[in-house]
């Protein structure tokens, strides 16, 4: 499976000037992304983003309005979407066959990649069990709790081993251990096997420790592209180191304002986070800190998460006035 | 096209439909009722009072003597069960199929879109022509079968209360050979075809079942009302009348595979 996962070595997906439009509205705008095979990549992005038509246009289930280049697994989509699917597995925001039970959910899809009955079957119950739902397989998927159903579409994209994996949306409605049980396992197939992961989410806590790049979309358009601490560095072009005294230390937030190259201060529990003015302005603020009559536990940098680059980026439109419908 | 694939579809579909009686159970009844409760009421009807058969014939009297076998015009009930058995009661087989399939296309089309399981499907590799192929059989297969079932058990009850009326083994004719193995068939996949181009645009299943039925039920209940006379004519006209459904057959099962595309149908999902 490891060395089948490595074969061709271009880029697992490469897109140029993605644009779609129902009617009047531009669901993506000339959207661009190169996406590395073996990369865990994370579309992030509102509510009517258009991530999920992302990712419908790059299984070939949509129809672009235009295009100039759409690669997936070094197949041009457009005329060899065939040679694609058998590699691909997919979870979205659909339904599973209510009336199946969980087993047969997996193993119908099983064949419909082309497996045969046994193989089918068996990679079934290694599902449900990698799940924690062998105990329920037999069990008709309409009597399911939303997590259950949510794990079980997941486990149909992973049914026939799939070299690229589209996760839409994949931890809405699990509870915090399954969402850090799939986080793990993402991160190990894709050490692993070499599998590329294209995941959508409002998670950002979960997709920074997850992602090795991720895209903020907004509005049809990528805002910025990289891996999560780049992209959160540009997005957040702020300097702040965090200063920690010793537990019963009376040192006050006034001590530091006096400091060079200080802009802002906030006080955070038995702490201090201080913005300076200048990334050049770090070391003076630092040999300066060192220098005060106070004894400290740390003096670290902290860099702007996801979270904040993310806000900075989608947070700064006022009301959409297309009313989009979400 | 790889027909294992569609079959993989095919089998899918059919255990979904047929996982539950909601769907079955109204498909089932009203045909057993018709199919096995006409015929025994009839046939027991002229077994016990023979004198019942005046009462027929206004009825049974418009069909010819020439359409009756000799063997079977000996006494006046004779006749009468056997132009029962043989024309009245045929255009039932046709009403029963369309009936099936009409229900069950919808479930597997409009119904499975309704039920927002179309997409995850579509990222299979199933190749678009297999997905069609697939689910018109899933619709096809139930309803021959099923109508076939029936046939059985109305030749059945034929054998054991008709036979003994007519005095001999007079069932099945070559007209219904012709009827079961060729009109029925083609009319079926008439039907299924038609629903499937409604379902193409249809919000969901109950919209598709209605609108195809009021498209396809008034043809075919021409066709049925016409199936006795059909009967009578001769069976090479039966197998040319489905000679003449298998070419719309055809033709519309090429536009709807050389139509559908998965990128379109995405475009109405909810
Ligand atoms: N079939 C369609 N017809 C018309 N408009 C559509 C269709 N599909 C999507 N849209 C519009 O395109 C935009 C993007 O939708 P999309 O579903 O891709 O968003 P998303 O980023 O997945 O949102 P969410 O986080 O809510 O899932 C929305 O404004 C939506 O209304
Ligand atoms: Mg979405």
């Amino acid at each position: 499976m490891t060395d089948k996962g490595l074969e061709g070595d271009g880029p697992a997906i490469d897109v140029r000037g993605l644009s779609k439009s129902f009617g009047p509205l531009t669901a993506l705008d000339s959207v661009d992304l190169t996406i590395p095979r073996g990369a865990v990549f994370g579309l992030l992005g509102p509510n009517g983003a258009g991530k999920t038509t992302t990712v419908r246009i790059l299984n070939g289930v949509l129809d672009p309005t235009s295009v100039t280049k759409i690669d997936v697994l070094g197949h041009d989509l457009r005329r060899e979407a065939e040679a694609v699917r058998p590699q691909v597995g997919v979870q979205t925001d659909t339904n599973l066959y209510e009336r199946l039970s969980a087993r047969e959910n997996l193993s119908a899809f099983g064949r419909l990649y082309g497996m045969d009955t046994p193989s089918s079957r068996s990679r079934a119950d290694e599902l449900l069990e990698m799940f924690g739902l062998t105990d329920r397989g037999a069990e008709r998927v309409e009597r399911f709790s939303k997590g259950m159903k949510q794990k079980l579409l997941i486990a149909r994209a992973l049914v026939a081993h799939p070299r690229l994996v589209y996760l839409d949306e994949p931890t809405a409605g699990l509870d915090p251990e399954a969402s850090h049980e799939l986080m793990t396992y993402i991160t190990r197939v894709s050490r692993e096997a070499h599998t590329t992961f294209f995941i959508t989410s409002h998670r950002l806590d979960e997709m920074e420790g997850v992602c090795t790049a991720v895209a903020v979309l907004d509005d049809g358009r990528i805002r910025a592209s990289g891996p999560p601490e780049q992209v959160a560095r540009e997005a957040v072009p702020r300097v702040r180191v965090r200063v920690t005294p010793r537990v019963g230390s009376d040192m006050t937030a006034g001590d530091l304002t006096t400091l060079p190259g200080v802009k802002e201060i906030l006080s955070l529990d038995g702490a201090f986070a201080v913005d300076l003015v200048r990334e050049d302005a770090v070391p003076s603020f630092l040999r300066a800190v060192v220098a005060l009559p106070f004894d400290l536990l740390g003096v670290a940098e902290e860099p702007p998460t996801l979270q904040e680059a993310y806000l900075a980026l989608v947070g700064n439109h006022p009301a959409r006035a297309d009313g989009q419908v979400v | 096209m790889r027909w294992s694939r569609a079959w993989t579809v095919a089998v899918k579909d059919m255990r979904e439909t047929f996982s539950t009686m909601q769907l079955v159970a109204p498909l089932v009844v009203v045909p057993i009722v018709v199919v096995v409760g006409y015929p025994t009421v009839f046939l027991l009807a002229l077994r016990l009072t023979p004198g019942s058969v005046e009462g027929l014939q206004g009825f049974l009297g418009g069909f010819p003597d020439s359409a009756v076998p000799a063997f079977a015009l000996a006494t006046s009930a004779a006749r009468a069960a056997y132009v029962a058995v043989v024309y009245l009661f045929a255009g039932f087989f046709l009403l029963v199929p369309v009936m099936v399939s009409t229900v069950v296309a919808a479930n597997s089309f409009a119904g499975e879109k309704e039920r927002r399981t179309l997409e995850g499907l579509l990222y299979t590799p199933v190749s678009d022509a297999e997905l069609v192929v697939g689910k018109i059989s899933a619709a096809f297969v139930p309803t021959i079968v099923f109508t076939w079932g029936c046939f059985a058990v109305y030749s059945a009850i034929v054998a054991l209360l008709g036979v003994p009326v007519v005095g001999r083994v007079f069932f099945p004719t070559a007209n219904w050979w012709a009827l079961m193995l060729l009109l029925v068939p083609a009319v079926s996949l008439l039907v299924i075809s038609i629903v499937v181009l409604v379902s193409a645009k249809a919000r969901g299943f109950q919209e598709a079942n209605a609108i195809g039925g009021s498209v396809i039920l008034p043809v075919i209940g021409l066709v049925a009302a016409q199936a006795s006379g059909l009967m009578v004519l001769s069976t090479g006209l039966v197998a040319g009348t489905a000679l003449v459904f298998a070419l719309a057959d055809v033709a519309l099962l090429y536009l709807i595979v050389s139509v559908f595309k998965r990128s379109r149908i995405v475009s109405f999902l909810p």
